[in-house]
């Protein structure tokens, strides 16, 4: 197809589009949906027993508080990201509160802490945290996706990686608040899983322009 | 967090040097900021002035990195589709400039990629490729032809020689009946069976 032609085409199907708002409100809207799923659970569930206790542990504290930062901050570098016109070093901005999440996820590891009151790893207990985790992490998946889909043409991996960052650190301070497991674990494993459903969904669009192009 | 310094517009084909061009570029940049907040409301006439303004200034940005016209033609193309695609995120209370490289750049480090993907899997096709491809073909034909007289050879002799002088050598019936001393009607017979039997004995030859 000719330029010109494609210029044409382009020009006669310019129907009118809402312009975005700006990053910062898009993400403080995302971030208001995470709180209210986080609210809606709290009703419904209950926080975990002996929370108050448990944060005057400095380092469950730690680890709460820059889990919620890393969701807060990544949530704002992949609605930065996935602007044309941003730079790339968006990308380092949740970088500090994740480095102290991880280091604190690390040391609890090495230094063999257990959140678990005794018996309380049951079936029952296991199940019902895997519901808080879909509970969580899907419609915040599902919402980012939406939100983020145009990225998928401009830079998808970055998106993607920040964008998979934030669901997996509001859903790690979820699981943190509601449930006395540590499920560090699962919560990665889960959230690998909709790392590859971000990726594969952004191969599948991204590829919507180059393939488009008449050779 | 740091940004990067917004990338210059430069006239095409120029540096641009001085006051004046500076200006020029900058209120071109505003003319294309303002063309895309109405293209972004739905105005044909203005998307296709700002499309056509834009589409040489892509065209010589991309030829630095591409060196095959196509390619340059081909890139022009996935970012102005790309542009369509993503154009609800300008914000047109920012410069057009950085928004409409970041697309572009994007495209062009694609292309790029691609290039050399395809520059490493692929060999040019030279002269000796040429010859190879038209001695095996040669060679084909030749196979091909040295079955089709093996398998006249098997046929029963009226046959033989009915196939030879009327498909082989081209001639008439009549021809063929004053050289065989047949009637015309067994001539037609024979050719015609000759004909089944060739097609069965060549179909088994090349197999099922």
């Amino acid at each position: 197809m000719d330029t010109a032609d494609l210029i044409r085409a382009l020009a006669a199907n310019a129907r009118p589009v809402r312009r975005l708002r700006p990053p910062l409100l898009r993400a403080a809207l995302w971030l208001m949906l995470a709180a209210a799923i986080l609210g809606l659970l709290t009703v419904s569930h209950g926080l975990r027993p002996r929370l108050a206790e448990r944060m005057s542990d400095p380092a469950f504290a730690t680890s709460l508080i820059a889990s919620a930062l890393t969701g807060v901050l990544a949530a704002i570098s992949a609605f930065m990201l996935s602007l044309p016109d941003r730079s790339r070093a968006w990308i380092l901005l949740p970088a500090p509160a994740l480095a102290v999440w991880l280091a604190n996820i690390g040391y609890q590891c090495f230094a063999g802490w257990v959140s678990l009151p005794p018996g309380a790893v049951t079936v029952e207990a296991a199940s019902s945290c895997v519901a808080t985790l879909v509970l969580t992490s899907l419609p915040l998946s599902l919402v980012l996706l939406a939100m983020l889909r145009h990225a998928a043409a401009l830079r998808p991996f970055s998106v993607v990686l920040a964008g998979s960052l934030a669901v997996s650190a509001v859903t790690s301070t979820a699981l943190s608040l509601f449930h006395p497991l540590d499920a560090t674990v699962i919560v990665l494993g889960w959230n690998l899983g909709t790392a590859v459903l971000f990726t594969g969904l952004a191969a599948l669009f991204g590829r919507g322009p180059g393939r488009g192009s008449p050779r | 967090m740091t940004r990067k310094r917004p990338p210059q517009l430069r006239v095409i084909g120029h540096d641009a040097q001085g006051e004046a061009e500076g200006d020029g570029a900058r209120t071109r940049e505003l003319d294309w900021s303002i063309l895309m907040a109405r293209a972004q409301d739905g105005e044909g006439a203005a998307y296709l002035r700002l499309l056509e303004q834009i589409t040489p200034y892509l065209r010589s940005r991309c030829a630095r990195n591409l060196h095959d016209p196509r390619d340059v033609e081909d890139t022009v193309q996935d970012i102005l589709l790309t542009l369509h695609a993503v154009r609800r995120t300008y914000d047109p209370s920012r410069p057009f400039a950085p928004w409409l490289l970041g697309i572009a750049n994007r495209r062009a480090f694609d292309r790029l990629r691609r290039r050399m993907r395809d520059d490493a899997r692929e060999a040019p096709l030279t002269e000796e490729h040429h010859s190879a491809v038209s001695e095996s073909a040669a060679a084909e034909r030749g196979v091909d032809a040295e079955r089709l007289t093996r398998a006249i050879r098997d046929l029963p002799p009226a046959q033989q020689e009915a196939v030879r002088l009327l498909k082989l050598e081209e001639r008439t019936l009549k021809e063929a009946a004053t050289i065989t001393g047949m009637s015309t009607a067994s001539l037609k017979m024979a050719t015609h069976r000759a004909l089944r039997r060739l097609r069965d004995l060549l179909r088994e030859g090349s197999g099922p």
